[in-house]
């Protein structure tokens, strides 16, 4: 009801000029591109790898440059270049109903790595890391049949204890693997494993790390001085893409000062915080910003979301990586990704991050095509709504598949949540 | 009609109907008003408003407040608010039938179930996909084939003996199992009861997830075929309410919104 109303005259973070990590992130990612074709160029290795669980330390220490064709895919489809890959990846056999990252990142191959935002190079070596999403699998034995390209797998055991409690045998179970990995990696590579030199990285990482966490934090201020959704999702490339490197502390040093600045200033990136927000979800990357204004024209803030913790949990100190025991810490890690967490878990977490960021209630966000993401939604919310009062908003639509965004439908929806919301709050 | 001292308008911009409703300044309706919204939205809700305006002979200029809801509310240029129709058929429903708590609404292309407080206001609500199975849509394909209006279609549906079972959720291929359930030799009446049975199975399904608990009342356009509410009453085992005025609910909630923030404004004017 409120959405006609004239906003008030204080200024967003992005007019009043404190919105440069963005600008910052934007460079970062494409230096990144440019690194990896560097490090090929000069005799390195490029391996194709997931966001989630993926061993970054101890591949760089093999001169291995990780490509990441979900942030690839993501990248792209922000830039509306979504469509032609996905109908070329259905030309090729996929059906319609299969993971749009999945389809882009096949077709980005099949184009031979030339895609609308720059040149991709192939992989050398697929590193398979499975952790929670079934397709991973399939997907990079794909790019095996695709390119001859090695597979490198790592099994990594879900975590079944409903307390989070991971097994010792479990954590030992992938050391083994990385530590098998080792060898193979320097027969594949040519280069010696240098363990001062993972453990150096992994001191650059952990630092890293730390800020992330002090940065997501910031969103039990009130107000929040971020949306940690919508704009965590830029900050969240440097850890993906960087970690374990001083770039990588260095820009969440220029975050974390930004931020201050913001709440010092009671800026934000809404005009006003009326609503606070936890989102749980994969978000939807075609319309992005339109995506984002059907809670941001409520001034509605997120303090507190999943998805930017698919790199790592790092806010509720889910791991601590730690260079004395580089290989063991990395397992653990490798352990915890977000979609590697039984439903109880996860569900658990976002009670959790109500209560503690102290929000009015939970949007979840639901991907057409990913099933790992998505799974037990409707639970969720029915979780929050009946046992906890928690008011919750379920909606759907894709990560990158243009198609499935229908945005009157959502916006009404989303309309209906404030407006019962509003009415709650009495504001 | 008791000559009142101003009042508030509603208009309902649905995907096939286009409703409007007149309250006067202590809530009471005085008019109602529908229309097909074609293609032309904002020329549909302009008319539907004229014949309230028409049929009270209550001038423009005593109109005080006007809300626009369903899919085409920001179409409504000449309103002051738009709300969506989610909160505006709850308040409507309400208003009809006091003691509601669950709200159905079934429209021409989406099925909302809504839980309400005591005060009319929205607790939580569910909707369908974004596919019209288990819609108004459905019973229109199935009309269709068989060349009936949809009063039709509900009236027959209450002859069947037998309910068929219409295996498909897709609003699309319902005409297709349609004709290929009467080409197997099922009647036409137990075809329809069929429909009915199957897009009641479905909002079901949409209450249990938001929770039923009496009463229920039942709006939206299709809330007018006996069919659908003898269907969902076998089903669920209770009493629904529904009448005449339920498709208007959404039109009558938005101008009890309106009415409300007449009175709010007026409150503060008071305090100042």
């Amino acid at each position: 009801m409120a959405s006609q109303e004239a906003a008030e005259q204080r200024l967003t973070a992005e007019e009043a000029g404190l919105d440069n990590a963005k600008r910052l992130q934007g460079e970062l990612v494409k230096s990144y591109y440019k690194w990896v074709v560097e490090t090929k160029k000069r005799g390195g290795k490029v391996a194709y790898c997931f966001v989630m669980a993926n061993p970054a330390e101890l591949l760089r220490v093999f001169n291995i440059a990780p490509i990441y064709p979900e942030i690839t895919s993501l990248q792209i489809s922000y830039r509306g270049g979504a469509p032609p890959l996905i109908s070329l990846s259905e030309e090729f056999g996929y059906s319609t109903d299969c993971c749009g990252y999945v389809k882009m990142g096949v077709a980005t191959v099949l184009n031979k790595g030339q895609t609308s935002i720059g040149y991709i190079p192939p992989p050398d070596m697929a590193m398979l890391t499975y952790s929670g999403c079934q397709i991973y699998i399939h997907w990079w034995e794909q790019y095996q049949y695709l390119n001859k390209t090695p597979l490198f797998t790592v099994d990594i055991p879900y975590v079944r204890n409903y307390d989070g409690h991971v097994a010792r045998h479990d954590i030992k179970y992938v050391a083994a693997q990385l530590e098998e990995l080792i060898p193979k990696l320097e027969q594949f590579t040519g280069v010696r494993y240098d363990e001062e030199k993972l453990k150096e990285y992994i001191t650059l990482s952990k630092e890293a790390w730390e800020l992330w966490k002090r940065c997501l934090h910031m969103g039990r201020l009130k107000p929040s001085p971020l949306d940690a959704y919508f704009e965590a999702i830029y900050y969240m490339s440097a850890i993906t893409l960087i970690r374990g490197t001083e770039e990588c502390i260095n820009f969440y040093k220029t975050l974390l000062q930004e931020l201050r600045r913001r709440y010092e200033e009671n800026i934000g990136p809404t005009p006003e915080e009326k609503f606070r927000l936890v989102f749980e979800g994969v978000p939807n990357y075609p319309f992005f910003k339109r995506f984002w204004n059907l809670f941001k024209s409520w001034n509605a803030r997120c303090v507190a979301s999943t998805y930017p913790k698919v790199a790592g949990i790092v806010d509720v100190d889910a791991f601590e990586l730690n260079p004395d025991k580089p290989i063991e810490s990395i397992a653990e890690y490798m352990i915890h990704a977000y979609c590697n967490w039984n439903m109880l878990m996860r569900t658990d977490l976002i009670r959790r991050y109500v209560k503690e960021y102290e929000a009015d209630g939970v949007v979840i966000h639901s991907i057409k095509s990913c099933r790992s993401f998505s799974m037990g939604h409707g639970d969720i919310r029915e979780y929050l709504i009946k046992d906890l009062d928690v008011p919750a908003l379920h909606i759907e639509s894709d990560h990158v598949d243009p198609r499935y965004y229908a945005e009157a439908q959502l916006k009404n929806r989303v309309d209906a949540f404030f407006e019962a919301l509003s009415i709650r709050k009495g504001v | 009609m008791r000559v009142a001292g101003f009042y508030v308008a509603g208009v309902d911009a649905g995907s096939t109907y286009t409703k409007a409703a007149l309250v006067d300044d202590e809530g009471n309706l005085v008019a109602t008003a529908i229309l097909m919204t074609g293609v032309k939205i904002v020329e549909a809700a302009r008319k539907v408003y004229a014949e309230v305006l028409r049929q009270t002979g209550v001038t423009e200029d005593r109109v005080k407040f006007l809300v626009g809801t369903g899919y085409g509310r920001y179409n409504i240029t000449f309103g002051h608010l738009q709300v969506t129709e989610i909160s505006c058929h709850a308040k409507g429903a309400h208003y009809l039938f006091p003691n509601t708590r669950t709200v159905l609404d079934m429209g021409g292309q989406d099925t909302k179930a809504i839980r309400i407080n005591e005060r009319g206001e929205v607790i939580d609500f569910c909707m369908n996909d974004k596919c019209a199975a288990g819609t108004g849509r459905f019973i229109e394909g199935a009309a269709k084939v068989l060349g009936l209006s949809l009063k039709e279609v509900g009236e027959l549906s209450l002859k069947g003996k037998k309910p068929v079972k219409i295996s498909s959720t897709c609003a699309v291929f319902a005409e297709t199992e349609t004709m290929e359930q009467l080409a197997w030799g099922n009647s036409v009446e137990d075809v329809l009861y069929g429909v009915h049975v199957s897009m009641a199975t479905r909002s079901i399904g949409l209450l249990r997830r938001v929770g039923i608990v009496p009463e229920l009342t039942f709006t939206g356009g299709v809330s007018q075929n006996v069919g659908m509410v003898k269907a969902l009453e076998e089903q669920l085992n209770m009493k629904i309410n529904t009448s005449p005025l339920t498709m208007y609910c959404g039109a009558i909630g938005a101008a009890l919104f309106g009415l409300e923030k007449l009175r709010a404004a007026q409150e503060v004017k008071v305090k100042r």
